[in-house]
């Protein structure tokens, strides 16, 4: 399943269409209505050897009305339907959390939470090969914040096209990356860096920032504010693709910050319908590895129930079954400790740009 | 009808007054916050007593007033039968003096210390006199005394004693007879989990045939916390007659006491005299078994030989001991007092049957109130009493409460972590243990001490009303899928339906054979609502065929019928299957229609009965109503053709008199009232099977 970019107006509601279509079909035939979509699961992604990510498999799950929760969603559905259709046809966009208000007026078919509206969003994504975006649907959430010596051109509000220098342009908290980061909103100009360094946590990100680990060590440092934004993993994927430089991914060492560099390398599985948009599948986990917590004797804390449990589902997930994946994880296991990234500091605030990166980078050949 | 004057004749006393001032903390004076609770619970439950023993509804006010630094006034009046001018001393100035002290039968206080208690603290930590109103029916003016105790005399000082005109303050009417109490004491008024109110509220709870009420007043004379209990019933507990002490239940001191005293010639006789479950065949196994012979003269029994009969007693076989001595308060108006009190959605109750444990008469009692206002975070709400009487303080150490524990509750529906501790969840559950000997863990009486036998029938009572509580929750959860399925298929299929058809611009849809398909069952759903101005209550039940085929069936109903409560209006003409069971035939129902039965009924209160069990016979299932087991109904009809025919020639036999007894009191006779017990069986065999 691919999506194609730069859908027509006119496509994006046919796409819609089908759906309602899907259910005006069955009860003609006097049979309950339903909606067809991917499983999203970790059953059911797999790797697209084509697009080198994971993707959603075959398996399908169909949601029908005989129970009240479903029926619910498939009259949602129709209700964005009828709501992404008149944006469309007015040229408006709205973010995630104004259509879930804006669903208060939909009776029996408004959203509880939230996260249901997105979730269905997402549903339609997929049924539709559609992107959000093509919806006029964005999400209200920033990307994340770029620092390092980068030139972007984005189009500011008044529809010029502004250069900013990630290093000479920004304050201290650096860029921050724009929800839309598509061709018509952002350029990649130039660039003159040997890396480019994801961070999990502000607080390292900030650190690195003080002791000017981005011109030290020639690279841009992208804070990834937790699981990273759509558009967080796309200037990503951007940056890799256009300026072909490697991504290292720096985090901390427990079973949600692997997920977290999967879902930049392989794809999330909430989003596998657009992985080869998203994936940059160049990435390198630089660290903290659990090695790492042997090796540097970090202060570390015992392993949750959920992070052993995180750990067990990881172990089946497709993205993990690399060797080095399984070992590290069944290493976590054995110690059964967890680290953060800012446990580097026990040796000193500057231990991790004078000590700890260096070495990693030069086991990597990117040695400064 | 006991006059006041015969009541107080039988006081005997007890030099116990300095024991008191050194002891006071066992008398639940210890700390300021108890102090009040204490006061006004001896109190109210000398006033629940006197009433109770006097054959009167009971109007209890209780009024609590700050005053300056740390002292409370505590006024309390009742409409009992006032205390005789010549008694008030001895009533409120000697301990151990009440009748119940040396009588075996069940009382609220059981060792007569008591309100002495009240004016003593009064007297030492505010240096205040009692005052007190008394007037009793045969006098035309009241009394009016002031109390103070010489704890070293065990008497009470008396003084500004005069005759006068009371007139209630609130109605300005002559009280026709009660008595008030008036009096000031170092105390601290608190709310909560243990206050004044929350021992009044528990109070009302077991005692739906009194009136009472509460203000409490700051010392800016405004109030900050009243309350109104208003009476729910109009009977009053069961008059209790006294027995002699049991065998089984005696020690060497009492038997001791009782050779001393008495006037019988022979052994034979003072046994058969002087106790009771005891045939002259008994007496003389017991003699027989302790070596003394028949013909010796009680007084002269030695201290050996009385030890030899103790041992005896146990090893004799007795008749066991009346249990008429016992007051249960009876599962409905238990069922009414919580519902009063708490406002909940399901309520189940038990009385058991009494019971008898080393000799003495007990009866346990169980109430569990379920949803509604209550709070579904922490442990559910405790409710012990022992004797009608609220038990407040050491919930964790009392037997009752050892026994709720002890049940796995989550069997029935509530949280219970660990299955140890209390159950969580929205629910409140009542104990009551009436007995004529409640053994407590120490004086103060806050914790019932443990029985082994008690503990087992409270368990098995627990049971009940936990089996109760399982039912409702299951129909709850079946009446919650029900509706989301009419939800689905009445509101959120045809939008759906709409929305399609409008946005792809196509006709809409026949939604019936949809219909059909999601929903393939046959749909029960009943209501039970309460007409406030009729004093209805009115059942409608709605059958629903959602299948694609025509269907029949036959739905029953059944409700709470007893003597005075009856089926008023029946437009479908349901008839008597068995008692408090009614069916209605149905005509037969097309795909996708439904068929409504409607009735009310007269004769009941409101909260009296808040749910229907819906049976049906007929094929395939029926979403919301039970099968009826046609082989179990059979027995129970029988059983009830037996039971009317027994009491037939119960009541050929029987005097005039005891007709209008049975029917003032209205005791349901367990041999006449079948339904209760038979049909929970019916649901219990459905479950079974499944």
């Amino acid at each position: 399943m691919t999506i194609n970019r730069q859908k027509s107006k006119d496509e994006v509601i046919e796409a819609l269409h089908g759906v309602a279509s899907e259910m005006h079909d069955r009860m003609a035939k006097g049979v309950p209505p339903t909606m067809t979509l991917p499983v999203r699961s970790k059953s059911n992604i797999g790797f697209d050897k084509r697009l080198g990510v994971y993707k959603y498999g075959k398996k399908k799950t169909v949601r029908d009305a005989t129970a009240l929760g479903s029926a619910r969603q498939l009259l949602r559905a129709l209700h964005i339907t009828e709501f992404v259709e008149g944006m469309i046809t007015d040229g408006k966009t709205s973010t995630l959390r104004e259509m879930y208000y804006i669903s208060e007026g939909w009776g029996h078919g408004k959203f509880s939470t939230q996260n249901e509206s997105n979730n269905l969003a997402e549903d339609l994504e997929i049924v539709t090969k559609c992107l959000r975006e093509d919806f006029g649907l964005r999400p209200e959430e920033d990307g994340a914040r770029i620092i390092g010596n980068v030139t972007f051109e984005e189009r500011n509000r008044k529809g010029d096209w502004m250069r900013i220098n990630c290093r000479d342009d920004v304050g201290d908290s650096g860029y921050g990356v724009p929800y839309n980061v598509e061709s018509e909103k952002l350029s990649l100009i130039e660039e003159d860096v040997d890396f480019v360094m994801a961070i999990e946590t502000g607080g390292m990100f900030d650190r690195l920032v003080e002791n000017g680990f981005d011109e030290e060590a020639r690279c841009a440092l992208v804070h990834l504010k937790g699981q990273p934004a759509r558009s967080t993993r796309r200037i990503m994927r951007r940056m890799s693709e256009q300026w072909n430089k490697p991504i290292l991914v720096f985090t901390d060492c427990d079973p949600w910050s692997f997920r977290i560099f999967a879902s930049i390398a392989y794809g999330a599985i909430k989003t596998a319908h657009i992985s080869e948009y998203l994936a940059t599948k160049e990435a390198t986990y630089l660290g903290i590895t659990a090695d790492d917590i042997l090796a540097y004797d970090l202060p570390s804390d015992d392993l949750s129930k959920q992070d052993s449990n995180a750990l067990v589902a990881e172990l089946s997930d497709p993205r993990f079954s690399t060797g080095w994946w399984q070992e590290q994880i069944q290493l976590m296991q054995e110690i059964g400790k967890k680290a953060e990234q800012q446990s580097l500091a026990k040796y000193g605030l500057d231990f991790v740009t004078d000590t700890y990166l260096p070495e990693k980078l030069s086991a990597m050949g990117l040695g400064y | 009808m006991e006059t006041s004057e015969q009541f107080s004749n039988k006081q005997k006393q007890i030099s116990i007054s300095e024991f008191f001032e050194k002891n006071k903390h066992f008398l639940g004076f210890d700390t300021l916050q108890r102090s009040i609770i204490t006061a006004v619970k001896e109190a109210v439950d000398n006033s629940l007593d006197a009433c109770e023993e006097t054959r009167i509804l009971p109007e209890i006010r209780v009024e609590i007033n700050r005053l300056k630094g740390d002292r409370i006034e505590l006024i309390t009046q009742d409409n009992g039968p006032g205390i005789p001018r010549n008694d008030i001393e001895n009533v409120f100035g000697k301990f151990l003096l009440g009748s119940r002290f040396h009588a075996i039968r069940q009382t609220r206080g059981q060792q007569g210390i008591g309100i002495t208690g009240v004016v003593m603290y009064s007297q030492l930590t505010a240096g205040s006199k009692t005052q007190v109103i008394s007037k009793i029916g045969s006098d035309s003016s009241a009394v009016y005394v002031e109390l103070g105790i010489d704890t070293r005399k065990n008497r009470a000082t008396k003084s500004g004693e005069r005759r006068e005109i009371w007139l209630d303050d609130l109605t300005g009417d002559p009280v026709l007879h009660g008595l008030r109490i008036r009096t000031v004491m170092r105390a601290k008024y608190q709310r909560g989990r243990q206050s004044v109110h929350q021992y009044l509220r528990m109070t009302s709870i077991v005692n739906p045939h009194a009136s009472i009420s509460l203000v409490v007043r700051d010392r800016n004379g405004e109030m900050i916390e009243e309350g109104n209990w208003a009476r729910t019933t109009e009977k009053l507990p069961r008059e209790v007659s006294e027995i002699k002490p049991h065998p089984h239940g005696i020690h060497l001191g009492s038997l001791q006491r009782l050779l001393r005293e008495a006037e019988e010639r022979k052994m034979t006789s003072f046994l058969r005299h002087n106790f009771s479950g005891v045939s002259m065949r008994a007496a003389r196994d017991i003699l027989a078994a302790a070596g003394i012979d028949e013909g010796r003269t009680p007084r002269r029994i030695r201290a050996e030989e009385a030890q030899e009969m103790v041992s005896a007693f146990q090893k004799v076989k007795l008749l066991a001991p009346p249990t008429d001595c016992l007051s249960p308060i009876e599962d409905l108006l238990i069922k009414k007092g919580l519902s009063k009190a708490i406002d909940s959605r399901f309520a189940s109750t038990i009385t058991r049957n009494p019971k008898v444990s080393n000799g003495n008469p007990f009866q346990i009692e169980v109430g569990l109130v379920f949803g509604g206002n209550l709070s579904a975070e922490g442990p559910i709400e405790v409710l012990r009493f022992a004797n009608r009487v609220p038990l407040m303080y050491q919930q964790g150490g009392c037997l009752l409460t050892k026994a709720l524990e002890a049940v796995d509750w989550k069997r029935y529906g509530l949280e219970h972590p660990g299955g140890r501790g209390i159950p969580k969840g929205p629910a409140a559950v009542l104990v009551h243990l009436a007995s004529t000997n409640v053994q407590f863990t120490s004086e103060a009486k806050e914790a019932v001490a443990d029985n082994e036998e008690v503990f087992e029938e409270i368990r098995l009572a627990m049971l009940e009303v936990g089996r109760g509580l399982k039912n409702h929750l299951k129909k709850n959860s079946q009446r919650k899928k029900a509706r989301e399925k009419f939800e689905l298929i009445n509101i959120i299929l045809p939008e759906i339906s709409r929305k399609s058809s409008q946005l792809l611009s196509r006709e809409e849809p026949d939604l019936a054979p949809v219909i059909t398909k999601i929903m393939d069952a046959v749909f029960c759903e009943e209501e039970l609502d309460w007409d406030d101005e009729r004093k209805l209550a009115i059942c409608s039940i709605t059958v629903y065929n959602y299948t694609a085929r025509a269907r029949a069936y036959t739905i029953l109903a059944k409700w709470p019928e007893e003597d005075g409560v009856r089926i008023d209006e029946n437009a479908l003409g349901g008839r008597k299957e068995a008692k408090g069971l009614w069916a209605w035939r149905l005509d037969t129902l097309n795909p996708g229609s439904s068929t409504t039965i409607f009735f009310t009924v007269s004769g009941l209160t409101k909260g009296e009965w808040s749910e229907v069990d819906v049976f049906y016979r007929g094929n395939g299932e029926v979403i919301g109503a039970t099968k009826i087991d046609e082989k179990l109904l059979d027995e129970l009809r029988k059983t009830e053709a037996l039971a009317a025919a027994e009491l037939e020639l119960e009541q050929q036999t029987e005097t005039m008199g005891h007709l209008s007894d049975r029917a003032e009191h209205n005791s349901p006779d367990p041999a006449t009232e079948p339904t209760e017990q038979v049909q929970p069986t019916l649901f219990d065999n459905y479950e079974a099977e499944e």
